[in-house]
């Protein structure tokens, strides 16, 4: 295991000087041993990029990257010691399940009696024990991707275990179940883990940290409770919870907050509110029905409503702008189109040109 | 109709294809007399069958020539020459598909193009120069010399093959291989070459089939120590052309590509080539 330091990593495919093209814009961060983090964006945001530069399959253009304290910008890939998963299942296809998982063992010259007993021992945990002797190529995705999984985890000393969107090509059903098998794990290696993936259930299930990502930038990095509490943008928002936190733009008038002519508070301290496109954020979640006026509340106009099991989507306008509402399905449908909507002060937050204040 | 067309039309072609080497067998067993006085076509009916022909040709009595040293030569340079051009041929196209090397506007596609171009130049061009640099090696009519001459113009076609072949092996085999601790050369010969059977055996045919027909350099460049099968079977042409024997001798030379082919095709239509698609 080992502590992975950014210095100042950036990287640009086809060496452009102008860095607004680059893959992966500057960036500085440190990913502690043992945690598991979630790269999280939409495709293109430079998610492979950064674990490309990790395992070292991508040279950096600039900056130097850290294992612990050794400097290993420029140590080859074979001896950084990462494990890595890829999108689609990678076997040898020459070779059976029982040599496949012990490929990395081999190529680091293990004995053949600890070969045989590590590679057991990893697909006792996989459930992959009675396939060993089978051709690898003879195998479905979801097997094949936990041979993959599998050949990442059979070294007992990898510095990470990098994942780029594993699940991606598996089926639902293999999806939970792997899942499992892989939270399980990471439980039992205290690994560091760097999983990277457009699903936000995904990252939010697997990951300690979240980074969300956009054009090559680290837009916002926490827990993700942080992330759903208190996005610091309205890409965030938007790209964090299901459905995407509402905005409504707001206008200032001596230091206080008004949408359209209602007067709103929130949780973000005044800021400097001259000359910038001024918004609020809130939850859908956090939204409640207002059964008469009061601090917060805003009129809106029911359109329509999405049912999503144990919850529904309330589907609002209000002064011309949507407002999704989720409510339980306990508490019913209101009655009639006009609504009174609360917006607690202290879940509403105040963003400045996309940017929390 | 359609179908009948079709027919036709392969029987046809097949009879057109066929006919020559039809005739190369049946007239190899054909006595002088069966040769010379008009074409004749079917055995015991039209010709009594002598191995007046096979007799020449090969070690007895009768032999005015042996071919069994020019086919061991044969076989030797080419065996040679398609191990040389396969082991660094395909390490060389391996090296262009996944690595990128330049120097200036030049990168990998322009040495493609440079090792492809090699087979534009007509041979005759070289026949001198080869000559002359042969000389200087003292490689003049020996094996090698004729080995390193003829994978000169195999590998390029190993390279041209073998860069397409690897290029549409998924990236991701070796890329992993390097991650669990192999070096490129370790990644190239326990994760891609053994995926690599069918490209290998196509380029392997190729140049086996180059190698044991090539007459112009085993003709300008060797010819009394190390005679090749060819060159011999040229040189069995005389004043009054012994047609019989010619044809002997060409079905001679061609029945080890044959027999080739049918273990080829047996081996390519095992599925191997199926597995090589992802």
């Amino acid at each position: 295991m080992a502590k992975i330091t950014l210095s100042n990593i950036g990287h640009s495919y086809n060496k452009d000087k102008d860095q607004s093209t680059w893959a992966l814009k500057p960036l500085d961060m440190v990913w502690e041993s043992g945690k598991t983090y979630a790269l999280l964006g939409p495709s293109g945001c430079g998610k492979t990029t950064i674990l490309n530069t990790i395992s070292g399959l991508v040279t950096p253009y600039q900056g130097r990257l850290l294992f612990d304290d050794q400097d290993v910008t420029d140590i080859p890939t074979a001896q950084r010691n990462i494990a890595q998963v890829f999108q689609f299942p990678t076997i040898y296809r020459s070779m059976s399940v029982y040599e496949n998982l012990s490929f990395p063992l081999v190529c680091r010259g293990w004995k053949a009696e600890k070969i045989k007993a590590r590679v057991h021992e990893i697909a006792e945990i996989l459930d992959i024990t009675d396939k060993l002797g089978r051709s690898a190529v003879k195998l479905g995705a979801d097997e094949k991707q936990l041979i993959s999984l599998g050949r990442g985890l059979v070294r007992d000393d990898v510095s990470a275990l990098l994942m780029d969107e594993p699940l991606t090509v598996i089926d639902p059903q293999s999806k939970f179940e792997l899942r499992k098998k892989i939270k399980a794990i990471n439980k039992i290696n205290n690994l560091t883990v760097i999983y990277v993936t457009h699903d936000q259930y995904e990252a939010m299930t697997f990951a300690d940290e979240l980074l969300v990502m956009s054009f090559g930038e680290v837009i916002q990095r926490g827990t993700p409770e942080q992330l759903f509490e208190k996005p610091n943008s309205k890409y965030v928002g938007n790209f964090i919870g299901s459905p995407a936190m509402n905005f409504l733009p707001v206008e200032a008038k001596s230091n206080e907050i008004y949408f359209g002519s209602t007067k709103l508070k929130t949780g973000s301290a005044n800021a400097q509110t001259q000359g910038k496109a001024m918004e609020v954020g809130i939850r859908p979640e956090y939204i409640s029905l207002a059964t008469g006026a009061g601090e917060n509340v805003i009129e809106a106009e029911l359109l329509g409503h999405d049912d999503l099991g144990s919850v529904r989507v309330l589907k609002c306008v209000s002064g011309g702008f949507p407002i999704s509402v989720k409510i339980p399905r306990s508490q019913g449908l209101p009655a009639g189109k006009s609504l009174l909507l609360k917006l607690p002060a202290e879940k509403t937050w105040l963003y400045q040109d996309g940017h929390l204040a | 109709m359609y179908k009948v067309l079709k027919a036709t039309f392969i029987t046809i072609w097949s009879l057109f294809v066929l006919f020559p080497i039809m005739w190369a067998i049946t007239t190899s067993f054909k006595p002088e007399s069966a040769v010379v006085n008009g074409a004749t076509f079917i055995p015991f009916l039209e010709f009594q069958p002598s191995l007046i022909g096979w007799k020449a040709i090969l070690p007895g009595p009768d032999s005015i020539t042996n071919l069994i040293t020019p086919t061991l030569n044969s076989f030797i340079v080419t065996a040679g020459a398609t191990a040389i051009s396969l082991i660094f041929g395909s390490l060389a196209a391996y090296g262009l598909s996944r690595f990128t090397y330049g120097w200036k506007n030049y990168s990998n596609a322009d040495i493609i193009f440079f090792f492809v171009s090699q087979r534009i130049m007509p041979p005759v061009v070289l026949a001198i120069p080869f000559f002359l640099l042969l000389k200087e090696l003292k490689l003049l009519d020996t094996h090698l010399g004729l080995i390193l001459v003829l994978t000169s113009g195999l590998m390029p076609i190993v390279v041209w093959l073998m860069v397409d072949f690897f290029n549409a092996l998924p990236r991701e085999i070796d890329e992993m291989a390097m991650l669990e601790g192999c070096n490129p050369i370790q990644a190239f010969f326990r994760t891609i070459l053994p995926l690599s059977k069918p490209g290998l055996t196509v380029a392997g045919m190729f140049c086996v089939i180059f190698g044991w027909n090539d007459v112009f350099f085993a003709l300008t460049l060797t010819a009394t120590k190390v005679l090749t099968l060819p060159v011999a079977v040229i040189a069995l042409n005389g004043t009054v052309t012994p047609y019989w024997i010619l044809a002997a001798s060409t079905v001679f030379s061609i029945i080890p590509l044959v027999g080739l082919a049918f273990v080829i095709e047996r081996f390519l239509s095992r599925g191997n080539l199926g597995g090589a698609v992802r």
